[in-house]
């Protein structure tokens, strides 16, 4: 396998690629790569590009190399009392890989875990990055303070496009002060509509939840029809307050979770052993409970107040699923299924003529020949 | 001022180009000398230039029409909001249609199950949180302009405010909009959902100030307030004593909802214009907000006051409502006021890292001496983003140009620590010869490449952002003569 562990190398390499019109796909920890429509081609080994190039934390800004793990990046922050903003989700175990998770896996596939409530995505705290575009130039975007409009935002781009515009070579975000303490709420035997319901309250209060999902009785034992969850953080005693503040919004009987169950919830780790192929469909919070009843899975949840349904379908259930989100106005993003699946019905559906277009347009921009996971996206 | 020079041939076709809008907008074309005359500027008015032709559209198909006449016909559009921009991005062109987007100001939908709205984009910022705050709601970017700029003047810009510290600028308040491509293709990007899947054109459109389509419609994310606001005045015996606070507030982990700074110069200015009360003899103060859920704010203040005191500092609360309003009316009327300071002056927007604000405010001083004119100091202290106040002559010889340098060395020395050009006013026609301070010739292609992706014809907002490389050196800046400003009736912060 082709190896690069400095931009000087990638650049290199992408040059020769160029040269010989030869795509690739572009590694770091591996961990995603059964994410998409699989690539048959020569990898690049961009591992070596590891490590924290600096971390201020009295500025709340960090910059990595793109391989960094992400479990590094959370034990040097969390030292400090940081974290990152975006709620990275790990989703090696999900989909079966024995891989390092790392900070630009989970910046190139937008992974954030049931936290993306508090602060939002990865685009929302990217401030800047170094990369290598497709004609082989180094170049840099964004930049290392939190309010920026100098220029068009090139940041935001990179979040989410599966490593189809550039190699990375550094990022740097904004990080935010780790509450001290969490606590999860359960609002327990609610049926689908009255969870969400109650969880979309949450959403739209004070109390910036850090996690709000329901769970049908399949996923979780002792809950009746199913559980609204609600993880709150936040010092002591401003903790005690917002608990005692959703007590007071949604009534009924709450009851307290000694154990997070959002650690397995946002990564999709709860479904690792559910078989068939597994669906995060993204809908107006709103619509969750009207789309999970017609999508009628067994094994299914609800994140994010609803702007995202996480289910187990059959193979042969991807027309259905792709569907259901089209008529609600959402997507269905296809995270695990067989190669054969995954190549047949793409990450996502197709987008609409023109809006394909201009994503081509864009795409080209950076990388003419189509040389950085040529179809993953 | 070196826009890219007018293209004559355009300029001959105009009854004809004014005959080809009025047939797809009869009721909203503007072609009198008098009516232009209105349009010849925005917020940047040192620099004026009568458009061509300035049209109204009133739906998205009339706007859709309009630039594909444009496109066929090869006449460059310059999209406007309110025309508050500080940095020139809606300066009209001599030969290029002025899309003029005021009259789409329909509110089209307030979802409070998904805490959003839709709404056209000529709805000013200001209206959006009219429309929800009955309901306890509010859409949180606030700049200075609200009660007069647009929201689709908001998302080309990305527009910040006194509260992005805490709730974030334009792009991440911004959930979709309906964009018209320079083609007059009509696309869609983001909406209600949690995702879209494909690329984050949505973010890329957000702050590309008008170079890449124009926006017809808008859903943004509303915020319910927060439940307590607690108010605090800091005063300091020295800037950089002030800096320094900044620095360890943010370095403790305390998120105010807003951080000010202004040194004492502005302060006393404030003082004699509306007397909010400001402590006398102060060489810096400090305006902050903490809000939250009482007990998130009770620590917030109690942080906050230990660490002014750690810093030589004293601290006030404001008692009552009554008192925050008057604490933030003096901040708020900072640019009024600071305009008795001198006959002219210009302002200028960068953000730094928070901890170089002692060296830099020390070195701004420095400046100052060299170039031998006067500043004042009124900025977003919490995120960094600079604001000072260059006082000069324009009546002196020489006085103007001197301004300038000053400014661009202020700019210059922003990027130098680390930081940027501009923190929330964007580039427009201000800092496009800047640009090239602050990014490498590679990276600034490849920005550029992005632009021809989607404008290959260049006819949207041309001589904007991107430096041109037969333009020599120049800046721009807010200018302010006899204490008028703009938009006179504008809070300015």
């Amino acid at each position: 396998m082709s190896a690069a562990s400095s931009e000087p190398q990638i650049v290199e390499f992408v040059r020769a690629a160029r040269a010989d019109k030869a795509p690739f796909e572009i590694v770091s920890g591996g961990t995603r790569r059964g994410v998409g429509r699989p690539l048959d081609l020569p990898p690049l080994d961009v591992s070596g590009l590891s490590g924290i190039v600096k971390y201020e934390p009295e500025e709340l800004i960090l910059s990595a190399a793109p391989a960094t793990p992400l479990a590094e990046i959370d034990a040097v922050l969390a030292a400090k009392g940081q974290r990152l903003g975006f709620d990275p989700a790990d989703w090696s175990r999900l989909l079966g890989s024995n891989g390092v998770a790392t900070l630009a896996g989970a910046v190139s596939c937008d992974a954030s875990g049931s936290g993306k409530l508090r602060h939002g995505g990865a685009r929302d705290s990217l401030l800047g990055f170094r990369a290598v575009n497709g004609l082989g130039e180094a170049f840099r975007a964004g930049g290392k303070v939190v309010k920026n409009v100098t220029g068009f935002d090139l940041p935001k781009l990179v979040c989410g496009a599966h490593g189809t515009l550039a190699v990375l070579t550094e990022l740097t975000f904004r990080v935010y002060p780790k509450p001290a303490h969490h606590m999860t709420l359960c609002l327990a035997d609610v049926t689908p509509e009255a969870g969400f319901a109650a969880l979309r309250k949450i959403a739209l209060s004070a109390l910036e939840p850090a996690g709000l999902a329901y769970l049908p009785a399949a996923m979780m034992a002792g809950v009746g029809q199913g559980a609204a969850l609600i993880k709150l953080e936040g010092a002591r005693a401003p903790l005690e307050e917002k608990i005692a503040l959703a007590h007071g919004l949604l009534g009924g009987d709450i009851t307290r979770i000694a154990e997070d169950p959002f650690a397995a919830i946002g990564c999709g780790e709860i479904f690792a052993d559910a078989g068939g192929d597994i669906w995060r469909v993204f809908v107006a919070p709103s619509d969750a409970p009207r789309v999970a009843r017609e999508l009628d899975a067994r094994h299914w949840l609800g994140d994010w107040a609803g702007g995202v349904i996480w289910l187990a379908a059959k193979p042969d259930d991807a027309s259905r699923v792709r569907a259901a989100a089209a008529k609600a106005g959402g997507q269905a993003m296809l995270l695990r299924a067989a190669p054969e699946s995954r190549a047949r019905h793409g990450l996502f559906a197709a987008q609409p003529p023109a809006l394909a277009a201009l994503s081509r347009s864009v795409k080209a921009a950076f990388d003419p020949l189509g040389l950085f996971n040529p179809g993953r996206l | 001022m070196h826009l890219p020079p007018t293209d004559a041939s355009i300029v001959a076709r105009r009854a004809e180009i004014v005959a080809g809008l009025k047939a797809i907008v009869p009721d909203g074309v503007v072609a009198d000398e008098s009516g232009l005359a209105t349009f010849d500027a925005d917020a940047l008015s040192a620099y004026r230039q009568t458009p061509l032709v300035c049209v109204l559209p009133s739906d998205r198909h009339q706007v859709s029409e309009i630039l594909r006449f444009a496109h066929a016909e090869g006449i460059p559009i310059v999209p406007r909001g309110a025309g508050t921009s500080l940095s020139g991005g809606a300066l009209p062109r001599q030969d290029g249609i002025l899309i003029g987007m005021g009259r789409m100001k329909r509110i089209l939908e307030i979802d409070y199950e998904n805490g959003c709205v839709t709404v056209e984009p000529g709805v000013t910022n200001l209206n959006i949180t009219k429309a929800v705050e009955a309901q306890g709601f509010y859409y949180a970017p606030d700049p200075s302009s609200q009660v007069a700029c647009t929201i689709g003047g908001n998302v080309a810009e990305n527009s910040g405010g006194l509260h992005c510290l805490k709730y974030g600028l334009t792009t991440n308040n911004l959930l979709g909009v309906t964009l018209v491509l320079p083609g007059g293709e009509i696309v869609t990007l983001g909406g209600k959902c949690g995702s879209q899947g494909g690329l984050d054109l949505l973010g890329l459109v957000t702050g590309s100030e008008g170079l890449l389509g124009v926006v017809v419609e808008v859903v943004v994310k509303i915020l319910r307030k927060a439940p307590v606001t607690r108010t605090l005045l800091a005063s300091f015996d020295s800037v950089p004593a002030a800096g320094e606070c900044v620095a360890r507030v943010i370095a403790d982990g305390v998120v105010p909802a807003a951080m000010e700074f202004m040194d004492r110069r502005a302060a006393e200015a404030i003082e004699s214009y509306n007397q909010p009360g400001y402590p006398a003899g102060a060489e810096g103060i400090l305006i902050i907000d903490a809000d939250g859920v009482e007990a998130d704010v009770t620590h917030a203040v109690s942080r906050v006051t230990a660490i002014v005191a750690e810093c030589g500092g004293r601290t006030v609360e404001a008692t009552d409502e009554k008192q925050r309003a008057r604490i933030w009316s003096g901040r708020k009327a900072a640019f009024a006021a600071m305009g008795k300071l001198g006959p002219d002056m210009i302002c200028m927007d960068g953000t730094i890292p928070r901890h170089a604000l002692p060296a830099v405010l020390a070195e701004m001083e420095e400046l100052s001496r060299r170039h031998g004119l006067g500043f004042c100091n009124v900025f977003h202290a919490g995120d960094g983003n600079l604001h000072p106040l260059i006082i000069f002559d324009m009546m002196k010889p020489g006085d103007f140009e001197k301004a300038e340098e000053f400014g661009a060395d202020i700019l210059r020395l922003c990027v130098r620590v680390g930081g940027v050009l501009s923190g929330e006013h964007g580039i427009g026609v201000e800092k496009r010869d800047l640009m090239t301070d602050q990014f490498g010739e590679q990276d600034l292609e490849q920005q550029h490449r992005v632009k021809c992706a989607i404008d290959g014809r260049g006819l949207f907002n041309p001589g904007k952002v991107f430096p041109t490389l037969s333009a020599c050196v120049e800046q721009g800046h807010i200018h302010v003569h006899g204490a008028q400003l703009p938009h006179p009736h504008l809070p300015r912060y």
